[in-house]
């Protein structure tokens, strides 16, 4: 099957740092794809290449057979992209269902098409995102008040809630205790099994063992490998980088 | 003593008026403008005219200044808009000292320092207001609308959208929000209401010059929003009470001579703005710190 | 002649805008603090020599009271403004407001104390002399010009030579290097506020004998600083340094063609110019989101 996203020779320099150098990087549907490396290694940057969030140098990004870049970045979010961050970024002093919520309205206008029909379809699409992430008891909460692993739960339910089919989640897991740990990569499981097609950085290489069907490697803004979990991670070249510069 | 008690009323609904409506973009958008001033100006300048030289209905003259008032401020908006928030403070400064250069240079326009005098009283379906107590009546109605309508904005999507780009404006886009759409409806419609009040305020003194829309009125209302609680309904309210309510103060403390008084009344706000944004950054009206 | 006489006005308001936009500048670079109450400090600086002269003080002990005011303003700001709120949240515009606030006491308190008539301090450094047939030239221009130049050549020395220096251009480049370097972030931006307010004595000084000093004079001041960082880009000293050089030239040449109200505008007409076309300014790069 031919990939949902596909970006082709991406490539962006900070001064005199190539922060990522000619990548290409493929989602096939309905699998996880890890990208795993060093710190530095360009990962969210490559993240912001896709989204429109940076402006490339140079390469191509197509979403859905659609050549997308150089969309600002909502337009791309439209098309059912959507991302987590690294630091979060929730609605601070909005409440979590507000959060969620804010997640469904497709329009930037004083109010939403479809009129009070399509309103309660969204309400429902909100309420079960906090249902099924365990945030809803804490829906009236404000964001900032959210404990760290209620935090990152809320920002998986804003990306719920959006209907998006593709993710893109910076360390979507780090720092979770293990039982949240567990939830976290069922919620994630569950969602590939209806369809949704997931693009994760990861430090943790447990993680990525249990959740990843294919590995991408990059170091210094290059990929050097790609493929199965097993073989991408059984490359000794391959660990000594990533456990050299973590040492 | 009551015509001063009613001009004061009436002072306080179109300074609510204002604070409201600087609220929509401070307080729910994190649009940081220290302009609001220009474009009350802008919608006395409209109204006096209308009045002067059309025909001083109230409702004519409220809509010409706050089509006024927002079309100039979504054109000045779009590209401001473009940079980053601290670029948009110091650009909004810079228009705000560009305005009073202007509103003291476009005699033809403005009556330059003179100013435009001889507004006539308002008139309502041919009815004419003047009755203080009926035109207070009137900007309390305009002060309600207002409200209303920011409560009911701010409670639906548009609002959680607004809000959402205050508290993180990549996250916003990454879920579809047009930022800078959402932003500039939001400095239309605070710039529109703005030129209302500059409308009723122009009716209500009779007459308007330069010295009522300089960086120390934008500074002013500022002041109101962020003390009262920036992003709070009842929080612009409070903080134009409190502010107008001051001078009144003051004047009864027998030791502060009448000319230094607004010297004392700025000493006042200053203090509390600084000791508000390191104590108590929300606001009187917003939630205390350390919650979190 | 006029052009050129305008001219020397010009220079000279540049290069004491210079001076004061570079401490701004400075001060932004090493905290990442928009120092919103620098034109405060100017002000309160202009007036500590006034006072200092009111009082019969000889020239370089009204100086002196000058530069303990301006670096005192600057120190307890930083510590009892700034570092607060950077402390629980540090949102921009809450140092913002909080600056604005300080602004505003210290114009009313000048307001107070000096009563809000301009005043201006006569000196014999003011005295025109013809040194071209219809161009005047006082000494208090060769005077800003030395000024500047001097001191713009010690903060370079400074700022490439010494240990603290280093620290400074440390800290706005890259704040992970300090801590290699093994100096406190905390006393190098007390450093840097001591230093930046500083910078603005010189044109506080000549300022209250050349165009003379009112109460708003710190917003005026504020605003050129700002527009002078942008311009020159944001943090970097010698981009802030030659926009305010070029501000205080364009606001003369402007009365060439114009009324004496617009010189203010021009400037901000070059700022807006700057904003929306070249936000990061003639040196420096943009701010990163």
């Amino acid at each position: 099957m031919s990939a949902l996203l596909s970006a082709r020779g991406l490539t962006r320099h900070f001064g005199g740092i190539n922060a990522v150098e000619a990548v290409d990087l493929d989602l096939a549907p309905g699998i996880i794809t890890a990208l795993v490396g060093p710190n530095g290694a360009g990962k969210t940057t490559l993240f912001n290449l896709i989204t429109g969030h940076l402006a490339a140098d140079a390469g191509v990004v197509e979403l859905f057979g659609q050549k997308i870049t150089g969309h600002a970045p909502h337009r791309i979010a439209r098309m059912g992209l959507a991302r987590s961050f690294q630091d979060l970024r929730l609605f601070a002093r909005m409440s979590v269902r507000d959060n969620v919520l804010a997640a469904t309205e497709p329009v930037s206008w004083f109010w939403q098409p479809g009129g009070v029909r399509a309103a309660r379809e969204r309400a429902a699409r909100g309420a079960q995102a906090l249902e099924r992430t365990g945030l809803a008891p804490l829906a009236r909460a404000e964001a900032a008040d959210l404990a760290y692993a209620e935090r990152k739960f809320l920002s998986l339910a804003r990306i719920l809630a959006s209907g998006a089919r593709i993710w893109l989640l910076d360390e979507p897991a780090s720092g979770l205790d293990p039982a949240s740990r567990a939830r976290f990569t069922a919620l994630l499981r569950a969602a590939v099994a209806d369809g949704v097609t997931i693009c994760l950085i990861e430090h943790n290489l447990d993680i990525v063992i249990e959740l990843a069907d294919r590995i991408v490697f990059l170091d210094q803004g290059r990929k050097l490998a790609e493929g199965a979990p097993e073989s991408v991670l059984g490359d000794p070249r391959l660990a000594a980088i990533y456990f050299g510069e973590r040492a | 003593m009551t015509a001063y008690l009613l001009n004061l009323a009436q002072l306080a609904a179109i300074f609510g008026l204002l604070s409201v409506s600087l609220n929509i973009l401070i307080g729910y958008g994190g649009i940081f403008s220290v302009a609001h001033a220009v474009f009350f100006g802008l919608g006395a300048y409209a109204g006096a005219h209308v009045a002067l030289d059309l025909f001083p209905d109230l409702l004519l003259a409220a809509l010409a200044s706050a089509l006024i008032a927002g079309l100039l401020s979504a054109a000045l908006a779009l590209p401001a808009l473009r940079v980053r928030g601290e670029y948009f403070v110091i650009a909004s400064l810079g228009l705000q000292m560009l305005a009073t250069t202007v509103f003291t240079e476009a005699q033809a326009i403005t009556g330059g320092l003179g100013g435009l005098v001889g507004i006539p009283p308002p008139t309502l379906f041919g009815f004419t207001l003047a009755d203080p107590l009926v035109f207070l009546f009137c900007c309390l109605a305009f002060l309600a609308l207002a409200l209303a309508l920011v409560r009911q904005l701010m409670r639906g999507s548009f609002g959680r959208a607004l809000m959402a780009l205050r508290d993180s404006e990549m996250a916003a886009e990454a879920l579809g929000k047009n930022v800078a759409l959402i932003k500039t409806l939001a400095v239309v419609l605070g710039t529109a209401f703005a030129g209302i009040a500059g409308a009723l305020f122009a009716f209500q003194e009779e007459f308007v010059n330069v010295e009522s829309f300089t960086l120390d009125q934008s500074v002013l209302i500022l002041a109101m929003v962020i003390i009262g609680g920036a992003g709070t309904l009842s929080g612009p309210l409070i903080g134009t009470l409190l502010l107008l309510l001051l001078p009144a103060a003051l004047t009864f403390i027998p030791f502060i001579p009448p000319t230094d008084i607004g010297a004392v009344q700025q000493l006042i706000y200053g203090f509390a703005m600084t000791l508000l944004m390191i104590f108590r950054p929300a606001g009187l009206a917003g939630r205390a710190m350390g919650r979190r | 002649m006029l052009i050129l006489q305008l001219l020397v006005s010009g220079i000279e308001a540049g290069a004491l805008y210079a001076l004061t936009a570079a401490g701004f500048a400075l001060i932004f670079g090493a905290t990442r603090i928009f120092h919103f109450a620098h034109g405060a400090t100017y002000a309160l600086a202009g007036y500590a020599f006034v006072l200092a002269t009111r009082l019969g003080w000889a020239w370089p002990a009204g100086v002196g009271l000058a530069l303990v005011v301006a670096i005192a303003f600057g120190l307890l700001l930083e510590a009892a403004v700034y570092r607060p709120i950077q402390r629980h949240h540090g949102a921009f515009f809450t140092v913002f407001v909080a600056a604005f606030g300080v602004v505003i006491v210290v114009q009313s308190l000048i307001e107070l104390s000096f009563g809000r008539a301009f005043i201006a301090i006569s000196s014999p450094l003011t005295r025109a002399h013809e040194v071209l047939p219809g161009l005047y030239i006082a000494r208090v221009f060769w005077l800003a010009l030395a000024t500047a130049g001097v001191v713009f050549a010690v903060l370079g020395a400074f700022l490439a030579r010494t240990r603290a220096g280093i620290g400074l251009r440390a800290l706005a480049e890259n704040p992970d290097l300090l801590r290699a370097f093994g100096l406190s972030s905390r006393r190098l931006s007390a450093l840097a506020f001591a230093l930046g307010s500083a910078l603005a004595v010189p044109g506080a000084v000549l300022g209250a004998m050349t165009t003379g000093l009112s109460p708003g004079v710190g917003a005026h001041v504020m605003l050129i600083s700002l527009a002078a960082s942008v311009m020159g880009g944001i943090g970097s000293l010698r981009g802030a340094a030659l926009a305010g050089l070029l501000l205080g030239i364009v606001e003369n040449l402007v009365v060439a063609g114009l009324d004496t109200q617009w010189s203010e505008a021009a400037g901000f007409v070059a700022l807006f110019a700057f904003i929306l076309f070249r936000p990061r300014g003639i040196f420096g790069a943009a701010l990163v989101r």
